[in-house]
C-alpha cells in the first residue's frame, strides 16, 4: 500500500474540507474570498503537487488504483477546470442565495471524484468515484432551492443517474459473477475465454449503459438538455466538462485497458451510439433559444463526437479524443464564464439576453464568438484540431472496415449543422437588435483570469499542437497491449510501433 | 435441495426487473425511489451470492461500497424530493414541467 500515490485527492478533498471549516469564522460578506483562497489553493495543487511533488507513477491498493501518464493527464484536466469553475463561482455569488462556501466545497468534492476515476483501475473504484462525482452534482445542481427549475434540474438528475448507478452495479455483479475479478488487468488476460460468455457480456453492456449516462451518449442522454438548462451556470459547466470527461476517461480505460477485443468486436454498436448521438444533438439544438439548453443539446453531439473517436479503436482515436477534450474543456468553460458575467442579476438565459452584447461589451461579445467558432470547428482554433483528429481517425479506420467512411460523413454533416446553431447566437450579439440595456457590464477579476485562460488554451490549442499532442500519445501509451510507447510522425500522424494497431 | 446459485440469480434478476417496471411505470417519486432502490439491491444480491459460490470476498466489499453509497443516495434524494414537494406541493412527474422545451 502506498498511500503516497493518492496525495493530490487527498490534498483536494482536504481543501474542500478546509473551506467548508473556515466558513464558520469569515462574516458572509467575505465568503467569495474563500473561492479566490480554494482556487488559489487548487491552483498550487495543480503546478506544484501533480507537478513536482506526487508520485509520477506506480499502482496502489491492491491494484484498485494506478498512477500513470493517462491518469495524469486527466488529473491535470479536472484540476484546471476546478479552478475556472470556482472562479465563475465567485462571479455567480450574488445568485446563490445560501451556502456559497458549501458550493465552493462540493465543487472540491467532485473534483475529488474525478481525481479518483482518473486513477480508477478497477470496477469497484470506479463505480465509487463515479458516485462521489454524481451524488455531489445532485446537490449541485439543484443548489437554487429557491428556482422551482433548478430543484427540477435536481430531481430529474438524482432519477436517472440512480437508475445508471443501479444498471452499473448490477453489471459489475455479472462481471464479477463471470470472470472472477473486477479489476481491469485481470480481465484483460482473461478476455479471450469472456468474449464467449454471455453473463459477462451483459455485464459488460450494462456498465456500459452506466458510463453512457455520465457521457450523455443517446440512448441515455434525456436528462443533458433538462439539467443543463435548470442548474446554476457554475454546476453546468463542471458537469459538462468535467463529469462527461471522467466517463471518458473510464470508457477509455474500461474499453481499452481490461477488453480491447471485445471493444473490436462492438466497434459498430459504438460508431452506432456515436451517429446517433450526433445528429440527435445537433438537430435538437436548432429550434432552441435557451442557451444553457442549446449548450446541453450541444453537448450530447459533442458526446457523439467523442465517440467516433472510441469506435475507431485505434491509438489515433484515442489520441483524438484526449486532445478533443482538452479543445472542449476550454471553449464550455469560456461559454460558461461569460454567461455568467452577462446574465448577472437575471435568472433567464435566454437568447435574446445576448442581444447588443458586442455593443455592451465588445470584449465579451469577441470572447464569446471565438469559444463559439472552436465549438463549430473552424480553423485555426482548438475545437478545428481537435474535430479534425476525430475525422482523421476514423478515416484510417476506415482501412479495416468500409462502414467507418460513412461514420465520417455523418460526422461532416453534424459539424455543418452545429455551423448554424452556434452562429446563431453569434448574429444574435451582434445583429439581434438593441438591447434594452446600454450600460456596460461589470466583471469581476476572478472571471477575468478564467476568460483569459480559456482563450489562450483556445488559441495555443489550435496554433500549436504539436505540444498537447505529444502529450495525449504519451498518456494513451497504458492502454496499448504492449505498453509501447505511441510515436508522432510530422504532421500531426500518429505511427505505431511496428506498424501493428489494436 | 439447498438452493443453487442459479435460484440465486433469477431471485436477483428478477427483484433487477421488479424495480425496473417499477422505475418507468410508477408517476410518484416516491415509488420510484424505491424502485431505483430495489435495483440496487438486486445488484447486491448478485454480488453476494457470486462471492459465495465463487468463494472470492471480494465481492462482499463491493456491497459494503454500494450500501454506503446508496445510503448516501438516498440521503440526498430524499431531501431534494422533499424540497421540491415544499415548492410545488407534488411528487408526480407529470408536474415536472417548468424545464421543457
Amino acid at each position: 500500500m502506498n498511500s503516497g500515490l493518492i496525495s493530490i485527492e487527498l490534498g483536494v478533498g482536504l481543501l474542500g474540507l478546509i473551506v467548508l471549516m473556515a466558513d464558520l469564522w469569515i462574516a458572509p460578506a467575505h465568503r467569495r474570498y474563500l473561492g479566490w483562497g480554494a482556487a488559489a489553493a487548487l491552483t498550487c495543487l495543480l503546478v506544484f503537487g501533480l507537478g513536482t511533488l506526487a508520485p509520477q507513477s506506480g499502482t496502489g491498493f491492491s491494484g484498485l488504483y494506478v498512477v500513470d501518464p493517462l491518469a495524469r493527464f486527466f488529473k491535470a484536466f479536472f484540476m484546471l477546470s476546478g479552478v475556472v469553475v470556482l472562479l465563475m463561482t465567485v462571479e455567480y455569488a450574488d445568485r446563490l442565495a445560501v451556502g456559497l462556501s458549501e458550493f465552493f466545497a462540493l465543487t472540491l468534492f467532485a473534483v475529488t471524484g474525478m481525481l479518483f476515476a482518473a486513477s480508477a483501475n478497477d470496477l469497484t473504484m470506479m463505480f465509487v468515484s463515479l458516485e462521489l462525482i454524481t451524488v455531489t452534482f445532485y446537490v449541485l445542481n439543484s443548489f437554487q432551492r429557491g428556482k422551482l427549475a433548478s430543484i427540477e434540474a435536481g430531481v430529474k438528475y438524482l432519477i436517472l443517474g440512480a437508475l445508471a448507478s443501479a444498471f452499473m452495479v448490477f453489471g459489475i455483479a455479472l462481471i464479477f459473477g463471470s470472470a472472477n475479478t473486477t479489476q481491469f488487468p485481470e480481465l484483460a488476460l482473461r478476455q479471450r475465454e469472456l468474449s464467449g460468455s454471455p453473463i459477462f457480456l451483459t455485464g459488460l453492456a450494462f456498465v456500459l449503459a452506466g458510463l453512457g449516462f455520465k457521457i450523455a451518449a443517446v440512448p441515455f442522454h434525456g436528462w443533458a438538455p433538462d439539467v443543463y438548462q435548470g442548474s446554476p451556470a457554475p454546476a453546468t459547466a463542471l458537469l459538462a466538462v468535467g463529469s462527461k470527461a471522467a466517463g471518458f476517461v473510464l470508457l477509455l480505460r474500461l474499453l481499452f485497458g481490461a477488453v480491447p477485443q471485445i471493444a473490436t468486436e462492438w466497434r459498430g454498436c459504438l460508431g452506432g451510439l456515436a451517429v446517433l448521438s450526433l445528429l440527435y444533438g445537433s438537430l435538437g439544438a436548432i429550434p432552441q433559444r435557451s442557451v444553457k439548453r442549446l449548450m446541453g443539446y450541444s453537448s450530447i453531439a459533442n458526446a457523439g463526437f467523442l465517440l467516433l473517436g472510441v469506435a475507431a479503436v485505434s491509438p489515433a482515436g484515442s489520441i483524438a479524443v484526449l486532445y478533443y477534450l482538452a479543445a472542449y474543456c476550454f471553449t464550455v468553460l469560456a461559454v460558461f464564464t461569460v454567461l455568467c458575467v452577462v446574465m448577472n442579476g437575471s435568472d433567464a438565459d435566454d437568447m435574446a439576453d445576448l442581444a447588443g452584447l458586442g455593443v455592451r461589451s465588445p470584449v465579451l461579445a469577441a470572447v464569446m464568438t471565438l469559444a463559439l467558432a472552436s465549438l463549430a470547428g473552424v480553423p485555426p482554433l482548438a475545437g478545428f484540431i481537435g474535430k479534425f483528429l476525430i475525422l482523421r481517425a476514423v478515416i484510417a479506420a476506415g482501412a479495416t472496415h468500409p462502414g467507418y467512411y460513412g461514420l465520417a460523413a455523418v460526422a461532416v454533416i453534424g459539424a455543418v449543422i452545429s455551423l448554424y446553431y452556434y452562429f446563431g447566437i453569434v448574429r444574435m450579439m451582434y445583429w439581434g437588435g438593441e438591447s434594452q440595456e446600454r450600460s456596460g457590464i461589470a466583471m469581476t477579476p476572478g472571471s477575468g483570469i478564467a476568460l483569459l485562460v480559456c482563450v489562450v488554451g483556445i488559441l495555443y490549442l489550435g496554433i500549436a499542437p504539436h505540444g498537447l499532442l505529444q502529450l495525449s500519445a504519451d498518456a494513451i501509451a497504458p492502454l496499448q497491449p504492449s505498453g509501447a510507447a505511441v510515436v508522432l510522425s510530422e504532421h500531426l500522424g500518429v505511427v505505431t510501433p511496428g506498424g501493428a494497431s489494436r | 435441495m439447498t438452493p443453487g446459485l442459479n435460484h440465486y440469480l433469477v431471485v436477483s434478476g428478477l427483484l433487477f426487473s421488479l424495480g425496473l417496471l417499477g422505475v418507468l411505470g410508477r408517476r410518484n417519486l416516491l415509488i420510484i425511489y424505491m424502485g431505483l432502490e430495489l435495483m440496487l439491491n438486486a445488484g447486491n444480491l448478485a454480488l453476494v451470492s457470486f462471492s459465495r459460490f465463487n468463494e472470492n470476498l471480494n465481492g462482499q466489499v463491493m456491497v459494503f461500497f454500494t450500501i454506503t453509497v446508496a445510503a448516501a443516495e438516498v440521503a440526498v434524494g430524499l431531501a431534494l424530493i422533499v424540497a421540491l414537494y415544499r415548492k410545488r406541493q407534488t411528487a408526480h412527474v407529470e408536474d415536472l414541467t417548468t424545464l421543457k422545451f
